[in-house]
């Protein structure tokens, strides 16, 4: 029974983890991890709505997590603020609405950590196959248009003299990051999803000096992260979530020895 | 070539381009020149349709920019100014010179040989094929330009629009760039625009010279041009003029305003 709930929050942590450090590299490489942390609050406000209403489902904190990417990518664009001002106002808001919305609701406590911390211990086995789909929604969006997000992080208008609608691809990539970190805060929870935003490629970039070796790390590295958390959870007897980041940050850490200058 | 009919740009409230008009041949190499705010850079980026004109038009082959762009119709290559560019991405010289060779699942996939074979005369051309392996954010200021000018050539463009290329490199190069610019239009027959501030250099190599404040001030031969009355009205009073004769009669070889 245990072996069956730790294999299958491996496997979930896996299929979300890979989708995860590939875009990872882009919100890195784009100096734009603080989206990332904006977005996962902004599920807050939808997952509270599903708590309130009793409705275990990802379509709330999906239509909150697309809102909000659309609104900070037109905000910034067309709106002249700095990314930075809009997603603190997204972050705010969602996380205030969210906690008004649980305070109302008999499920606050409960419903808050779970939300927080998420529980890759209670996947599903119905779960899998959402977080199969998700796992090749996010990795075949990044790998079928490497060329033209490496183009755009490289220098945006060089990308639109090659004829890449950049717009389109800019909200494209914020909606489909949107849907996995909404399937990946089930499993580790808002405030452990921006550490898979953001460690992956950091790890990369220690160990390896190419774009291809920094994807590649960081997939490796996420996936040892996500494999030994859960396992010395279950031995530690400590939330899994944060078991996972907590030995993913010490692999950065180490990887420090590795960094090549 | 390129036909530009009373272009005006706002920003804001604000013209940044006031009823500009100019022509380009095919063939020719032409600077604009001009102070920082000029306006420059947004007339390269309306050339290629990245600014919309709040009036008039540009026509580059009878086209207008957007559909050139979307419809392919001419090959353009684009050196962007060097702070605009993101240096700090984990690419190899030959990746960031191959980088506009668009694919689709191009993750995992090899370049053709004939783009490497290509990619390697144009870093042979610009002086910095030995670095060919190197990364990026490896090389100097100067270098990293140098690989900028070979990606842009490797597209075989029929159009070459520059945004100050010869930000950070050694006078040393700056003269040898120029050169290789001036060869490529006499034997290419390459149309290049080229956003400067090196008035000096530019008389000797180019055909054209645009001087722009907002507004365009002038637009000849580098013979042609009344440089005293240019400098007067583009870089305003008390800007002293260095002289130097070279391929005209009177051609700075650069300006110095008295602080």
């Amino acid at each position: 029974m245990i072996e069956s709930l730790i294999l299958k929050a491996i496997i979930a942590g896996i299929l979300v983890s890979i989708p995860l450090s590939f875009m990872s590299y882009f919100v890195v490489m784009r100096k734009m991890t603080f989206s990332g942390v904006g977005i996962a609050h902004s599920a807050f406000g939808g997952i509270a709505i599903g708590v309130m209403l009793g409705i275990n489902s990802f379509l709330f904190p999906v239509i909150f997590c697309l809102f909000a990417s659309l609104f900070i990518g037109f905000m910034f664009k067309k709106g002249g603020f700095s990314e930075d001002s809009i997603i603190d106002v997204i972050f705010v808001f969602s996380m205030a609405f969210g906690i008004f919305i649980l305070s109302i609701s008999k499920e606050y406590y409960a419903g808050i950590m779970g939300i927080l911390f998420g529980d890759i211990l209670a996947v599903a086995s119905s779960d899998l196959w959402a977080v199969f789909f998700v796992f090749l929604i996010g990795s075949g969006f990044v790998w079928f248009f490497f060329d033209h997000l490496n183009l755009i992080t490289y220098n945006e208008e060089l990308a639109k003299i090659n004829g890449i609608k950049t717009d389109i691809l800019y909200y494209t990539f914020w909606a489909v990051l949107s849907v996995v970190i909404v399937f990946s805060i089930k499993l580790i929870g808002i405030i452990l999803v921006n550490a898979f935003l953001v460690l992956p490629t950091l790890v990369g970039l220690n160990i390896s000096k190419n774009y291809k070796g920094v994807l590649a790390v960081g997939v490796v590295s996420s996936i040892i992260s996500i494999v030994a958390g859960v396992y010395l959870s279950y031995l530690l007897n400590t939330p899994a979530g944060a078991t996972i980041v907590l030995f993913f940050v010490a692999l950065w850490i180490l990887s420090f020895a590795f960094k090549r200058h | 070539m390129i036909n530009i009919k009373d272009l005006t740009i706002k920003k804001g409230n604000k013209i940044v381009l006031d009823n500009i008009n100019m022509s380009v041949e095919k063939g020719e190499f032409v600077a604009i020149v001009g102070p920082n705010g000029a306006g420059k850079t947004t007339l390269i980026k309306a050339i290629l349709g990245l600014e919309k004109p709040f009036s008039g038009e540009i026509k580059i082959n009878g086209y207008k920019p957007d559909d050139i762009i979307s419809n392919k119709i001419l090959k353009i290559s684009y050196l962007p100014q060097k702070a605009i560019v993101n240096w700090d991405m984990p690419l190899k010289v030959i990746d960031v010179v191959l980088i506009e060779h668009l694919r689709f699942f191009g993750l995992f996939r090899r370049y053709p040989k004939e783009k490497l074979k290509k990619a390697e005369y144009w870093l042979k051309v610009f002086g910095i094929e030995d670095r060919m392996n190197s990364y990026i954010k490896d090389l100097s200021g100067g270098q990293q330009q140098r690989v900028s000018l070979a990606r842009c050539m490797v597209k075989e463009p029929d159009l070459l629009i520059l945004d100050e290329p010869n930000t950070a490199v050694d006078a040393v190069y700056n003269f040898k760039m120029y050169e290789t610019l001036r060869r490529l239009t006499d034997e290419k027959n390459l149309t290049i625009i080229m956003v400067s501030h090196d008035i000096g250099a530019v008389t000797t190599y180019v055909d054209k010279i645009m001087c722009l404040n907002v507004r365009l001030y002038c637009h000849g031969s580098p013979s042609s041009i009344d440089y005293s009355e240019m400098i007067k009205n583009v870089y305003g009073e008390g800007v002293e003029i260095l002289m130097h004769g070279r391929q005209c009669k009177n051609c700075p070889v650069g300006v110095n305003k008295d602080d």
